[in-house]
């Protein structure tokens, strides 16, 4: 414990120095959103490994995978898959057409304000959704790893990402998560040697051992995820959500050029990716050094397996080597939940206050000192909140928010991304009809199935991506369909394609 | 006027020949890891004696699968990577000074 609290304190001061550093040289608009775009790939690349590892890959994917065998590694695999949708499709049109949110793109698409309205609403509904599990998990992690009360480590949580974003901006967030990323490979890599030397070298013994101890079915899909539709959401959840996911894909605005754009996500998808393939050998060596009993008793989840092996295998419980590294573990955990929930206040601040406010109430009529003001301010408001959501989250069953939040970013925000840059004929109808039904389809389904309802589900899927991933789609092609052919706008459409590969704007 | 018109046009049509050759290659390539990937989860969800026949080992043929996935994703990122920096970035690059030159042109 003591051990823990030192090393998170010595992260914490990094990272208030960083956002001391950082708010002296922001600024501008530019410079609160999106770090002035000045970062390279390689910086980008370890920041987004920092925003996109979130606890649950941090920790959940090596618990799953110790407790339920394959089913742990089909979770890990799915993170890193879907960064070639993002590569293919959204990193480089991206960083051509928008400038600081999401909504900028729809925007400079469409040119209407209840095309912005729709996308704001999108942003708004997956960042808290997103958030208030990632609040309710830091208070239970928080408190399992240091022994502070809950809402005393939501709050901490909250008042740390508060003064990183309203201070520091997107710079303080950034090399927030860079540090972040750094610590958690360095983890890893730490791991993954004192395992393989364990095994001499060769991950195979692994799987014989798990094999020999848990018999074959451990090693064989379907203990974890039971409904094979299920299965097959989660999957597109995934490869299509990531891409919808605000937070994520705004730090594409924080390299100079497409071409950076591109080389980050690169970066990222081996920085992130090896660490996702590493989670699975961890959960492995967890079932064989550990034993599933000793996990469960810790935490049902299994959410602690990965600092209680970095414990086993530098000495064990009550060794120094031991204790250092579950306190190393536990405190790159919480410095993962930070990371995280930085980004998501900064993307719902940067919504609420350029979207909506700037953009939608003032039509655009703000000066960029002022706006900077209002975004600290917005943050701050968004902050308090999720503190708040996160204190009465305590208890609740949040999981079905986690489902909701991938669920949304995939029917609704994803489908409205990809028409407005590659149809010619999408329309503000098509904004407004894929949205709303991805949305509504997305919450709804998601209220009535087992996550919220247990037993007394009125339908069987608790992520019901693949049902609400198509209907986003109808919704857009119908909503375009109705409200008619828009000649003005699809005239535009090839000025408008001429940025998105290029990235040239014409006036 | 006219020379506006020509050079805008040039953008315009070079624009669309970008589209077209990333139609070509990225079509085929989303096809790859959307059949890979999810095909891996169908076949784990739809077909477990199958995913669990022996390939190394102890180590069944759903790993396999998996590990093939990790390998699939980093080898399109790194051909993408290349095929941009030769196919998309010249055409891009001659569709921008296109447009530009029909911008000094007005």
């Amino acid at each position: 414990m003591t051990i823990t609290l030192g090393i998170f304190t010595v992260i914490l001061l990094i990272t208030v120095g960083i956002t001391y550093w950082a708010a002296r040289r922001t600024a501008t608009t530019s410079d609160f959103y999106a770090a002035d775009s000045g970062l390279t790939a390689a910086q980008n690349g370890f920041a987004l490994a920092g925003d996109w590892c979130s606890a649950a890959a941090f920790l959940g994917f090596s618990g799953l995978t110790a407790l339920y065998g394959m089913d742990g590694a089909f979770y890990a695999i799915g993170p890193l898959v879907a960064f070639c949708t993002v590569l293919f499709l959204i990193a480089e049109p991206m960083r051509n057409t928008g400038k600081y949110t999401l909504g900028d793109i729809v925007r400079s698409r469409m040119q209407t304000r209840t095309s912005l309205l729709a996308v704001i609403a999108g942003t708004v509904v997956v960042n808290f959704a997103y958030l208030m599990p990632q609040m309710a998990g830091a208070g239970v992690l928080v408190r399992l790893l240091t022994g502070i009360s809950y809402d005393w480590a939501v709050i901490f949580v909250g008042v740390s990402m508060i003064v990183y974003v309203a201070f520091g901006g997107m710079l303080a967030t950034t090399w927030v998560q860079i540090v972040k990323a750094v610590l958690m490979l360095s983890a890893g890599a730490i791991i993954l040697v004192m395992i393989l030397s364990q095994v001499s070298f060769n991950p195979l013994l692994l799987f014989e051992q798990a094999e020999t101890k848990y018999t074959a079915s451990y090693l064989l899909p379907g203990n974890y995820l039971k409904n094979p539709f299920d299965q097959i959401s989660l999957a597109l959840g995934y490869v299509f959500g990531l891409a919808g996911l605000p937070h994520v894909m705004t730090r594409f605005y924080t390299v100079p050029d497409a071409k950076t754009a591109r080389r980050s996500v690169v970066w990222v998808m081996f920085l992130a990716g090896s660490f996702f393939l590493c989670t699975t050998i961890f959960g492995l060596a967890a079932a064989d050094f550990l034993g599933q009993d000793n996990i469960r008793a810790v935490d049902k989840g299994g959410n602690l397996a990965l600092p209680l092996l970095a414990q086993y295998l530098a000495g064990g419980k009550g060794s120094f080597g031991g204790d250092l590294m579950l306190g190393f573990v536990a405190a790159v955990a919480v410095a993962t939940i930070l990371a995280v929930v930085s980004a998501l206040t900064l993307s719902t601040s940067s919504a609420i206050a350029h979207d909506f406010y700037v953009n939608w109430v003032k039509h655009g009529h703000v000066a960029g000192k002022q706006e900077v003001w209002i975004a600290r301010a917005v943050s701050i408001v968004v902050g308090l909140l999720a503190i708040g959501l996160g204190i009465l989250a305590q208890g609740v069953n949040v999981a079905v928010l986690v489902i909701l939040a991938i669920c949304v970013a995939a029917s609704a925000n994803f489908p409205v991304l990809v028409l407005s840059l590659f149809w010619r004929r999408f329309n503000t109808g098509g904004v407004i009809g894929g949205m709303t039904l991805g949305l509504v389809s997305s919450v709804l389904l998601a209220m009535i199935g087992p996550a919220m309802r247990g037993a007394d589900a009125l339908w069987p899927l608790v992520n019901p991506t693949i049902v609400s991933l198509p209907l986003g789609f109808l919704g857009g092609v119908l909503g375009t369909l109705i409200a008619g052919r828009d000649i003005n706008n699809e005239k535009r459409f090839d000025a408008f394609l001429l940025q998105v590969h290029t990235g040239v704007e014409r006036k | 006027m006219v020379h506006t018109r020509t050079s805008l046009e040039a953008a315009h049509a070079s624009i669309r020949l970008l589209v077209e050759e990333k139609l070509r290659y990225l079509a085929p390539m989303t096809a790859i890891f959307l059949t890979c990937y999810i095909g891996l989860t169908a076949l784990a969800a739809f077909a477990k004696p199958f995913v669990g026949l022996k390939v190394v080992g102890h180590v069944n043929l759903g790993f396999v699968l998996i590990a093939f996935n990790y390998v699939l994703s980093w080898g399109l990122a790194i051909a993408y990577g290349y095929i941009a920096q030769h196919k998309f970035d010249p055409l891009a690059a001659r569709a921008a000074a296109a447009s530009r030159e029909a911008e000094t042109v007005k």
